[in-house]
Formats: structure tokens, C-alpha cells, sequence
């Protein structure tokens, strides 16, 4: 059983494995690029070593040296966090040939499920339903796609087989638009994949996009922590997620449970993982795909279960059996987290890189902040605008929502601009507050001005501050030849230290 | 101190009596304002009422942080606003334009000469008060039309100096 565990991440899910593993007792391996010397995982870990320079792809991708410097450090298991090498399932594969535990699934149920149409295929064998579309895995030509889109049905979704976070996805409205689609989305995929077959799926319009968590032990005990709603989404991007979903009811719940913990099976599934799906306005619900690993939006779940996955998860991979078992899981009030994004909503969530040069987070009851900055963090291009998570709990969705708006309020960011006047717009929508809302919201029909209007401002008191600033900054300048408060001055001062030291 | 405050589209006309009191759009107010050290922070009390704020250089104005929006600021006191505006901030681009005295002060010098074309930011005279000498600039192209002082003369506020056609 190990007792060392290299987190092979950086930024904030770096910092939420390191917390766990100290909760553990067991000792931590921090790598970093280049541009995170200074980093918090960097400054949190037991021990820390260099992997390259600050690009991804010549230090968070390079397995073989991550490897190399576990071995090295004595470390038993690798965590690799979200992105980066977590659904590779090469280097997972590489990891269990090195002799060290991968903290996460085996490298077979990665690959089944890293490509969408073998996973697709596996999930109808196994009973599952999916989103109507083509079938089976063989490599479709253009020919093959545009003799099956009408039988799909438009609109449609192509999508690309080795596809994620909405890489080398095109949607169609009608069969003129198919050719250019597919060259597109082909083309995407190959530069984002290096792989450009793709598959159709039938477009589901008014869908919710909810997923299902299931936890995995060494022994065949699968277990599902419920739902997270996660359909606010831009750019196939999740900005918000809330669990318990407000249109789950308890018989939806537990046959999507079911269907879950059916799915893991299917793989021999272990350590934690993400079943996602599309649940229809009839609550029909369709497989989607697998998240072979930790989500980022997994804390939600860990407040409204009690169930600290990532700790879960490394004990799972010591060889231990699971500490709770379906009976156990209980929803107790709710929870919303909110991605915090150094990107600009007022310009089109343009990202805002620069420095962070005075940040505050909130704090308080029922209030938790996952984040990997700190004031003097520079946020670079090298890697994605995520600042951190704020995620709250309430006993009731409600109190959640108002806990929300009262957290956001108090996230100060100076130096970059962040999408929290995004949260609290959201935070103030009725849709948000009926819950009546799909996956089209937030591109489609979300208006931060309009739902802004007619809510409290405070132009005086800010022209009031302005102002006193202002004449403060002009007062300190008049005054800025007037002699220290010191009465001795600092030259006499430095000629007695140089005297002093002779 | 009297200052003209723009916050987003909107002017208050602020004027600072003592280290207590602020008048803003002529009605005064208890004010209680204290910084936290070395901190972007600034606190005020406002007649019993509570705020904290944020307040950072942004690329062209304070930026002022309050109850989780953001506000942007241009403060600008008397002589200030009177040089901008007549250097041509916020002057249509067609009609005439009259340079008028944005102060009292004195005429430096004449830059231009009647019937010269002039192109939008051109120095048309410098105009010398409280100790600084200040460019007048054209808000736009066109042609200078009658030019009503000469260099040396004192002149009052609002006095037309010239016209731009």
C-alpha cells in the first residue's frame, strides 16, 4: 500500500488531491512547468521537481518524465486531476508498467470509454439508452454520413469520435450544410486529436444536461452519489453546476442511478467517474458519454452527500473496499458551484490574462473555495482561464442561491477580469431561480443587461469614493516634498551604520 | 474642492468641505472614510451607512468596486473639466465650433492664423492659468475662422477666442 502519491496537475485540483492526501497522512510529489515555480501546489506538496517549460506539452503531458520522477521519489501512485493525462489511457497503462497505482480507472475501461462510438456501442449492448444516431464503430466516410443523416434526422450533431469539451463538434440544421460540417468538424479534431473520424448523434432540443457520479472499488461494489445539473453551458463549456438537479424526481433519480452503476459495470469500472446524459423535457434520458476521472464539478456532490470523493478515490486504489454503500447515500440541501473565469463577460468572455495583484475570497458558513491563486498569481496563456471554484450549500436550494449571491459579493479580483458579474446576473435571473432552463440558455436567450435592469446601484456613493480618492492622491502629491516623521534624516542615519560596521 | 464626477454615463458635481463632509449636487453629507493599509480597500460611511469598495487604476479611469459592481470613474476637478472641454471633449464634429476661455488666464500664444486648415488635435493657442500653460486643441478638421484676441491678452472665462468652420 502506498504511502506517497504524485499529483501529476498544477492549479486548483493539484491543491484539492494535495488536501486530501494530507487529511491521509500520506506524503505528496508536486511537478510543475516552468511558469509555476511559485505555484500553491508547488509550495503545498511534501516534495516538488521540474518538468519543463511552462507549454503543456513539454511538462503536464509528458508522461514518460512524470513517470520517471515518481520512480524516482519513491512515490506508489499517480493522480493525475482532470485534463491533462487523466483520460489517457496510454499513460495509464504506462503507470501500472512502471509498477505505481494509477488513482483512477483501469487503462481498458479508459480506452472503451475515450472513444465515443465504442462507448456508445458498449452502453446499447449493455442496455443503456443513448442519443439516437449512427451505430457501431467501424470509420464512416462522408459518403457513409451524409446516406445516414436523414435517418439520424436534422438537426443533428457530428461529433468527433475522440471528442471533448466540444472539440471537432459541428451542429446541422439541414443536409446543405453537412459537406462544409463534416471538412470542419474533421479538421478540428485532427488538430485537437490528431484523429478525425467522426460519428452523428440527433440534436435534442430543450435537453437538460445532468450526470450521474459513481464511485467503483477493486472489488465489483459500484455505488452512485446522484445527479449534478449541469446544463449551463457555453461553448459545450460548463460555467454552472447545482446538485440536486431541480428536475430530477425521486423515480428519475434512481433509474439514471441504476442505469449508472449498470454502465460502470459494463467496464469493469474503478475509482470515481461521471455518467453524462441528456435528460428530455419528457424526462426521457439518453446516454451521452463517460468521464473516466475526477470532474471538476465533483464538490458539489461532496456537500450534498458527504462524501469526500477524492479521498475516496485514493482509498479505493489502496486496495480498500468503499466506505459507504448505496443505502448510505443520502441528499441533504443543496449545492451550486460557480467557475470563476479570468475572461471578461461584458466582451464576449474574452480571456483577461495579467496579474493578479490583490484578490479576497469569500469565506463564511456553507461556503467553499477550491482555487490554486493567490495575490502576485500571473494568469498566463499557457493554460485554461479557470481562477477557481466557489461552491455553496444550503438546506434548501433557495438558501443556496441567496448564500451564492452573498459569496460572490464578497470575491474581490483586482488585476484580471473575471465572469463572477456573469454568476451574479445568473444568481438574479428567474429562470435560473425557477429552475427553467436547458442547454441552450446561457448562448440563447441569457441577457446580463436586461436582467440587470431595475436592480440597486450605488453611482453616488462610487462618485463619492472616486472622488475622495482622487483628492487624496492629489493631497499626498502636495505633500510629497514635506520631510519624514522621522526627525533624524536617513543620511545621518546611514552614516552611523556605516559607522558602526567599521 | 470642487470636482466633476462621471460615474459610467452619469455627472456628479462633488465638493469636498472638510475631512467630514462632502456635498454632492449641492447636498451635504456626513462622511467617514478610512484606506486599510497598503490594501486597494477603501471603507466610507455615509450617513450611518456602510461601504466597502475597491479602487484600482483601470486603463483610462478609477475603476470603483461596490457591492459586486463595477463602476467607472472620471474625477476631474474645475480647471480640468474646463480644459477638456475645451480642448473638444464631447464637441459634435460638424457645425462651428467656438474656442471659448475654459478659465481666466492669459494668452500665450497664437498657434494658427485666420482661414489656416486645421486637422482634429492641432494646438490652437496656449492659454496660461494657475501657473500652468495650458494647449487648446481643435475638436476637428476644418478652417479657422475669426480669431477675436491676440498673444498677451488677459481674458475672462467663456470670452470667444476663436471659431473653427
Amino acid at each position: 500500500m502506498f504511502n506517497k502519491v504524485l499529483i501529476a496537475n498544477r492549479g486548483e485540483i493539484a491543491v484539492r488531491v494535495l488536501r486530501a492526501c494530507r487529511e491521509l497522512g500520506i506524503k505528496t510529489v508536486a511537478v510543475y512547468s516552468e511558469a509555476d515555480r511559485q505555484a500553491m501546489h508547488v509550495r503545498y506538496a511534501t516534495e516538488a521537481y521540474l518538468l519543463g517549460p511552462a507549454p503543456s506539452r513539454e511538462s503536464y503531458l509528458k508522461g514518460d518524465k512524470i513517470i520517471e520522477i515518481a520512480l524516482k521519489s519513491g512515490a506508489g501512485a499517480i493522480h493525475p486531476g482532470y485534463g491533462f493525462l487523466a483520460e489517457n489511457a496510454d499513460f495509464a497503462q504506462a503507470v501500472e508498467d512502471a509498477g505505481l497505482e494509477f488513482v483512477g480507472p483501469k487503462p481498458f475501461a479508459i480506452s472503451s470509454m475515450g472513444d465515443k462510438a465504442i462507448a456508445r456501442k458498449t452502453m446499447m449492448e449493455a442496455g443503456v439508452p443513448v442519443v439516437p444516431g449512427t451505430k457501431g464503430t467501424n470509420r464512416l466516410s462522408d459518403e457513409d454520413l451524409l446516406r445516414l443523416a436523414p435517418e439520424v434526422g436534422f438537426p443533428l450533431l457530428i461529433k468527433a469520435t475522440a471528442g471533448g469539451g466540444g472539440k471537432g463538434m459541428r451542429e446541422v440544421k439541414n443536409m446543405d450544410e453537412m459537406p462544409s460540417a463534416l471538412s470542419s468538424a474533421r479538421g478540428e479534431a485532427k488538430s485537437a486529436f490528431g484523429e478525425d473520424n467522426v460519428y452523428l448523434e440527433k440534436l435534442l432540443i430543450g435537453a437538460r444536461h445532468i450526470e450521474i457520479q459513481v464511485l467503483a472499488d477493486k472489488f465489483g461494489n459500484v455505488i452512485h452519489l446522484n445527479e449534478r445539473e449541469c446544463s449551463l453551458q457555453r461553448r459545450h463549456q460548463k460555467l454552472l453546476e447545482e446538485a440536486p438537479s431541480p428536475v430530477m424526481d425521486e423515480d428519475l433519480r434512481q433509474r439514471m442511478g441504476e442505469v449508472a452503476v449498470q454502465a460502470a459495470k459494463a467496464v469493469n469500472y474503478e475509482s470515481a467517474g461521471t455518467i453524462e446524459c441528456l435528460v428530455d423535457s419528457d424526462k426521457n434520458f439518453y446516454f451521452l458519454e463517460m468521464n473516466t476521472r475526477l470532474q471538476v464539478e465533483h464538490p458539489i456532490t461532496e456537500l450534498v452527500t458527504g462524501v469526500d470523493i477524492v479521498k475516496e478515490q485514493i482509498r479505493i486504489a489502496r486496495g480498500r473496499k468503499l466506505s459507504f454503500t448505496q443505502d448510505d447515500i443520502k441528499i441533504k440541501g443543496a449545492a451550486i458551484e460557480c467557475r470563476v473565469n479570468a475572461e471578461d463577460p461584458y466582451n464576449n468572455f474574452m480571456p483577461s490574462t495579467g496579474l493578479i495583484s490583490h484578490i479576497v475570497l469569500p469565506s463564511g458558513p456553507g461556503v467553499r473555495v477550491d482555487t490554486g491563486v493567490y495575490a502576485g498569481t500571473e494568469i498566463t496563456p499557457y493554460y485554461d482561464s479557470m481562477i477557481s471554484k466557489l461552491i455553496v450549500w444550503g438546506e434548501t436550494r433557495a438558501q443556496a442561491i441567496l448564500r451564492m449571491r452573498r459569496a460572490l459579493e464578497e470575491y474581490k479580483v483586482v488585476g484580471v477580469r473575471t465572469n463572477i458579474p456573469f454568476h451574479q446576473t445568473m444568481m438574479d435571473s428567474h429562470r435560473f431561480m425557477g429552475g427553467q432552463y436547458d442547454t441552450r440558455f446561457v448562448e440563447e436567450e441569457f441577457d446580463m443587461e436586461e436582467i440587470a435592469e431595475g436592480k440597486e446601484t450605488f453611482p453616488d456613493i462610487a462618485a463619492i469614493i472616486a472622488t475622495l480618492v482622487k483628492h487624496e492622491q492629489t493631497e499626498r502629491a502636495a505633500h510629497i516634498v514635506r520631510r519624514g516623521e522621522r526627525d533624524t534624516s536617513n543620511w545621518k542615519w546611514l552614516s552611523r551604520w556605516e559607522r558602526l560596521s567599521k | 474642492m470642487k470636482y466633476i464626477t462621471t460615474i459610467d454615463d452619469k455627472e456628479f458635481l462633488i465638493e469636498i468641505i472638510d475631512d467630514t463632509h462632502v456635498s454632492i449636487d449641492g447636498k451635504i453629507v456626513e462622511v467617514d472614510f478610512e484606506s486599510v493599509e497598503s490594501q486597494p480597500v477603501f471603507s466610507l460611511i455615509v450617513d450611518g451607512k456602510s461601504y466597502e469598495a475597491y479602487v484600482y487604476q483601470g486603463e483610462e479611469a478609477l475603476e470603483v468596486l461596490v457591492k459586486g459592481r463595477l463602476y467607472h470613474s472620471r474625477v476631474e476637478d474645475e480647471r480640468e473639466r474646463r480644459l477638456r472641454a475645451a480642448s473638444g471633449g464631447g464637441v459634435a464634429e460638424t457645425g462651428t465650433f467656438h474656442l471659448k476661455a475654459p478659465m481666466p488666464g492669459l494668452v500665450v500664444s497664437i498657434s494658427v492664423e485666420e482661414g489656416q486648415e486645421v486637422k482634429k488635435g492641432d494646438v490652437l493657442l496656449i492659454l496660461e492659468s494657475m501657473k500652468m500653460q495650458n494647449e487648446l486643441k481643435s475638436p476637428r478638421d476644418g478652417v479657422v475662422g475669426r480669431i477675436y484676441i491676440a498673444a498677451g491678452d488677459s481674458v475672462e472665462q467663456r470670452k470667444k477666442m476663436m471659431s473653427v468652420e
